[in-house]
């Protein structure tokens, strides 16, 4: 078992040098943020306090995207959900907004062909993971979901890696398959080649990937998503049912192995 | 020439290096936070709250931010007061500091069997006793809101406490200053304030509480005046000393609970803010006083001009 005390978390000021919109209600975040960018593993979050927004006194737990270790900069794609995203659109660059992390454990490869399946804005926090999959030149397939074609932001990062489209699905059947991305997923599940799936999105979906996982007999991680104050593990705000009782998505997680998770 | 300023206080027999301690349940037993607060220049640490074989808590979600504070429902989840004693009491002795054990309970055995536990490990250096949880044989009544229950709890713990007893009042009363007068009287040697506020807060969208369990605890800058009124009533009421909390963000918030009152104080919602605060409220406590010409903390205690 991992030794949840063993990296060390630390602060970093970082400064805004882009935000730009992707999508309906999709943006990105770029952010100086040179310890991060180092330190930030696949899957790992930054918690970060809203400049400007002194009145809201939580931090956001925010997934890394991409980080350019040489540049010292990191990216997040946020969905606009609630006051606080929708504040962080006006962030101009030149803002400074405090990080902690890197937080949490993220995504462990695996032997074998992985599956990585993103929804919605969940396909953001395994991109460095794929990123690194690729650089390892390790087998892999990515399947993404969203609503519509428009809010497949990651689409053209993703295809860089694949050198082709990745499997796409569209509820309204704009782009891909008609409907949830589940059916490309069973598709995917049915030739046998894979050894891991990986998904992050919404909770339903991970639930039901995970399902489509253990009737094929293949290992799945999910990346869990609770409401979160602490960040490093002393509140016990963002805990999640698993079989071994209520985790910590923050420091135990938020990659969970999806047959420890009680749905 | 600097005038060496005393930040030592005495809170009911327990000796604090300094006045700033943490309030239970937002900083766990302190190791969480260890990469970003030095532990050793706290005053004490407070820990999460204890029971006797340990608790699930709630379900979720379990916080919610509101206005300048957040509600939290936890349910004192904790694994019990045998893997405290094992594993959490000796890190924090490790840092050299006391430790305050936040001692919880459904029933006045259960927080009779925690402090009996805790006096055989003998590690604690004092116990805060959370009344504001639900008596299951009152049917869930809060032993904290009337004065027989708070006679009664406060009185079987002082049986088996040979340590300091700080007990931790809940605001949600009609009158603040009776019930600290009970605790005083039934063996209390200093009382801690405020626990959280009772409130709600509701997604109208969905017409659904954000909290599972509907209501929960406010906390945060927002309860600060409500904890500083309770504080001076109390400072007013009893003999006692106080431990003061509710909001406290900077030095200053602290330096303001001393004035109204309180001779150490508490620093909870502000570390999810602000992972440092521990140490910054003690710094900010200790740059007012170099700035006003304070060569005592205890100067401030009760302070208020009016």
């Amino acid at each position: 078992m991992c030794d949840r005390f063993a990296s060390k978390h630390f602060d970093e000021k970082a400064r805004v040098l882009a935000n730009e919109q992707m999508g309906p209600r999709l943006y990105k975040i770029t952010l100086a943020a040179p310890k991060m960018a180092q330190a930030i593993e696949p899957g790992q979050f930054v918690h970060m306090q809203l400049t400007g927004m002194e009145a809201h006194i939580l931090r956001r737990p925010f997934s890394v995207y991409r980080a350019d270790r040489e540049a010292g900069f990191i990216e997040i794609i946020y969905q606009v959900v609630g006051e606080g995203t929708s504040f962080m659109t006006s962030y101009e660059p030149g803002v400074e907004c405090a990080l902690i992390g890197a937080m949490g454990h993220g995504w462990q490869e695996r032997e074998g062909k992985s599956l990585i399946v993103g929804g919605g804005v969940g396909a953001a926090p395994l991109f460095l993971f794929a990123e690194k999959l690729a650089a390892e030149g390790r087998p892999f397939e990515v399947v993404l979901g969203a609503q519509t074609e428009s809010m497949l932001v990651t689409r053209a990062d993703y295809a860089a890696l694949l050198g082709r489209d990745p499997v796409l699905a569209t509820d309204d059947g704009s782009v891909g398959h008609a409907g949830f991305c589940t059916e490309p997923v069973r598709e995917q599940l049915a030739t046998g080649e894979y050894a891991t799936v990986y998904c992050c999105g919404p909770e339903p979906l991970m639930r039901a990937v995970a399902a489509l996982a253990d009737e094929a007999g293949v290992d799945c991680f999910v990346s869990m998503e609770k409401r979160m104050a602490c960040g490093v593990g002393a509140c016990l705000s963002c805990v999640v049912e698993t079989s071994a009782g209520k985790k910590r998505s923050c420091v135990d997680g938020p990659v969970f192995d999806a047959k420890d998770v009680v749905w | 020439m600097v005038m060496a300023l005393n930040l030592q206080v005495n809170l009911g027999g327990l000796i604090m290096p300094n006045p700033v301690t943490d309030a239970s349940g937002t900083f766990a037993a302190g190791r969480e936070y260890a990469d970003f607060v030095d532990v050793s220049r706290m005053g004490a640490v407070t820990t999460k709250g204890v029971s006797l074989h340990g608790w699930e808590g709630n379900d979720s979600p379990r916080i919610a931010e509101t206005p300048s504070g957040m509600l939290n429902s936890i349910g004192l989840q904790n694994p019990g007061v045998a893997h405290l004693c094992e594993v959490d009491l000796p890190w924090i002795k490790s840092q050299g500091v006391p430790a305050i054990v936040n001692v919880s309970g459904h029933s006045l055995e259960e927080y009779v069997q925690v402090i009996e536990a805790l006096e055989e490990d003998g590690t604690a250096d004092a116990y805060e006793i959370n009344i504001s949880c639900p008596n299951v044989d009152a049917g869930g009544l809060t032993f904290g809101t009337h004065v027989p229950s708070v006679t009664a709890v406060v009185s079987a713990c002082r049986e088996v406490a040979k340590r300091p007893m700080i007990v931790k009042l809940s605001p949600n009363v009609t009158d603040i200053a009776e019930i600290a007068r009970a605790a005083e009287a039934a063996g209390a040697d200093a009382i801690s304030l405020i626990n959280t506020l009772l409130g709600m807060a509701i997604d109208a969208n969905s017409r659904r509480p954000k909290l599972a369990r509907v209501v929960g605890g406010l906390s945060g800058p927002a309860v600060k005046p409500v904890a500083l009124r309770m504080v001076w009533q109390c400072y007013q009421a009893v003999d006692v000393p106080i431990l003061g909390m509710g909001g406290i963000m900077t030095g200053e918030d602290a330096v303001e609970f001393m004035l109204a009152g309180a001779t150490a104080v508490a620093v909870g919602t502000a570390n999810f803010t602000n992972p440092h605060a521990e140490n910054d409220v003690l710094d900010g406590i200790i740059e007012y006083c170099e700035r006003q010409g304070v060569e005592d903390v205890n100067e401030l205690i009760g302070g208020l001009q009016c």
